[in-house]
């Protein structure tokens, strides 16, 4: 095992199907993900974020471009990427015949490991997860949420160096989701290195070291979610609304984004008196808050991360 | 660093054992389906027995022979089903399993549960086939050929699909043309004889007709033989290996 976990180089993926118009799903994306980090891929539906992964987990050939896996091709040899790997797929399922504790011990067993190592790994993964009170009932009884647990316990049990997550947390309730989270973030600890894609802005900003905003198959930007906020211009998110709205007066205070009736603007801190002035003489309902990830990725992509 | 090291590449049929046992635990839960498997084996063995009790031995060892080749049926639905519903590809194959380890797992993992109802009409064929140790063997032997045979083919057939509701219509047309229309139930003597050379190159009518010799239920020349003989032993090879190629190939989409 040599290199960096991922490297890609300029990945483009077209996908051609017969009497419909080529799709052009990754448009030459270069990204690196070092040992041991915690990096997201965050992006609207339809950005190319599950092609990107298909590619990296050795199960969909790319178009053009260079990918490798610790040191390793993954086109050309994924053979050898494969042992390294693990990924929780998008709307993957359990075996409904299963009940998580026998799928998650399966799944060791089938990746060659040891039948006790794999049986504590199962406990430990279980426990994890939340699964205790349901690891003996047969997958199809489990909801949604459970069964998409079960999924990241038999994935996250693998404790492969490299791990690919797919929307891991969809479908789960809040807590749920604080459960999957804290032990992706021991897996890291303990040596693995996640590869994620979310289109969740709390997720990428709790769970990842770096992140890597995508759009219309390409990155469009990519750092900490720190990094990403400061670079919106302001550290205040201001929400502006009422029937006196005018955009023009508050575009000099910083970047501004409508929607329809409200209008978002961010300032710095020196300058909200001022700006608060005007909203109180317009009768405007103004609320004031610190700028998030959502802010950023409006300001870079142009579009909410949930806009069609 | 984590604890999972890579196994040496060479072994090409990694994580078979354990992915059968995964289909196995999976399989007998359908205690159903495990019954209905014989539904038609059963329904003909009672029409012969009505019509012309005198063919009963030929049909149970056709039935024997059409157990083992619709296993393939199971396998082109739940390769299918795993792979489109379940996702389960990439669960299996983005990981030290091999495509092969993948595919004969779920193949052979499908037979051991099935194979029991199996047993149970030989079990029956007891009381009225001729069996001598080297009839027996027989029976074994062109009985796991054509159920490697349709195992591949319904592997393979399985990637083609996108949508398993396109699968059953399919997959029930060729598995009841080639094991119910051609002679696998009825003697070779009784399918019209311009078409018999094709029925002894289609691998469960040749394992048919191979059996039905030996009992002395037809009379085959040997060339006749040579040709049943060879064509099932030339196709399940290929098919085959054909089919652990095709694994590989598409364990990853285009
Ligand atoms: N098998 C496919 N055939 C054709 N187009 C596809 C296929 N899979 C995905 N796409 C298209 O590629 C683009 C990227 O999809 P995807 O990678 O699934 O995005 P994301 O995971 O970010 O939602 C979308 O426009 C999608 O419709
Ligand atoms: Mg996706």
């Amino acid at each position: 095992m040599t290199g960096e976990a991922l490297w890609s180089d300029q990945l483009r993926k077209v996908y051609e199907s017969r009497g419909a118009p080529p799709v052009e799903a990754l448009r030459g994306v270069s990204l690196e993900v070092h040992r041991g980090e915690r990096v997201a891929l965050l992006g609207r539906n339809g950005a190319g974020k599950t092609t990107f992964l298909k590619i990296a987990s050795t199960l969909l050939r790319p178009s053009s471009g260079r990918i490798e896996i610790f040191g390793e091709d993954v086109d050309l040899r994924p053979d050898r990427v494969r042992p390294y790997i693990a990924v929780v797929p998008q709307e993957g399922k359990p075996f409904f015949h299963l009940t998580p504790r026998e799928q998650v011990y399966t799944y060791l067993r089938a990746r060659g490991l040891a039948r006790e190592t794999a049986r504590a790994r199962t406990e430990s993964a279980i426990e994890q997860m939340g699964l205790e009170s349901v690891a003996d009932r047969l997958a199809i009884t489990l909801s949604g949420g459970q069964r998409q647990r079960t999924m990241v316990a038999t994935v996250i049990a693998t404790e492969a160096p490299l791990l690919f997550l797919d929307e891991p947390s969809i479908g789960m309730d809040p807590f749920a989701r604080r459960d999957v989270w804290d032990s992706l973030r021991e897996l890291t600890r303990k040596g693995s290195t996640l590869l994620l894609t979310t289109h969740y802005l709390d997720e990428a900003e709790v769970l990842s070291d770096r992140l890597y905003i995508v759009e219309g198959g390409r990155v469009l930007v990519h750092g900490t979610a720190e990094e990403l906020k400061r670079s919106v211009g302001g550290t205040l998110k201001v929400t502006l609304q009422g029937p006196g709205l005018v955009v023009e007066e508050f575009q000099g205070f910083g970047h501004c984004v409508s929607d329809g009736s409200a209008l978002t603007v961010i300032v710095d801190p020196q300058r909200l008196a001022e700006l608060l002035q005007i909203a109180v003489r317009r009768q405007l309902t103004a609320g004031v808050g610190p700028v998030t990830l959502e802010e950023a990725f409006l300001r870079v992509v142009g579009r909410s991360i949930n806009a069609e | 660093m984590p604890s999972e090291l890579p196994l040496a590449p060479s072994r090409a049929f990694r994580g078979l054992g354990a992915f059968l046992w995964t289909e196995l635990l999976v399989q007998a839960h359908e205690w159903l389906a495990m019954a209905t498997s014989m539904v038609v084996q059963g329904v003909l063995l009672v029409f012969v027995w009505i019509l012309d009790p005198s063919l009963l031995p030929v049909s149970f060892l056709g039935a024997i022979l059409f157990s083992m080749f619709t296993m393939g049926q199971r396998v082109l639905n739940e390769a299918a089903y795993l792979r489109i519903d379940h996702k389960a590809n990439d669960l299996y194959l983005a990981s030290p399993i091999t495509p092969e380890g993948y595919f004969l797992g779920m193949a052979l993992g499908i037979l051991t549960v099935y194979v029991g109802p199996v047993l149970a009409i030989g079990l029956l064929s007891l009381w009225v086939v001729p069996y001598t140790p080297a009839i027996g063997a027989l029976l074994v032997v062109l009985a796991l050929s054509v159920w490697l045979f349709s195992a591949s083919t319904g592997y393979i057939f399985s990637t083609f699909f996108r949508d398993n509701r396109a699968i059953w219509a399919y997959s029930s047309l060729f598995f009841n043309l080639f094991g119910v229309l051609f002679p696998v139930f009825y003697p070779l003597s009784l399918f019209p004889a311009d078409l018999r050379p094709i029925a002894l190159v289609l691998p469960p009518s040749a394992a048919a007709a191979l059996l039905q010799s030996s009992i002395g239920a037809i009379s085959l020349s040997e060339g006749q033989i040579a040709l049943a003989a060879g064509a099932l032993a030339v196709e399940v090879t290929l098919i085959l290996f054909a089919a652990v190629l095709w694994a590989r190939r598409t364990s990853r989409e285009a």
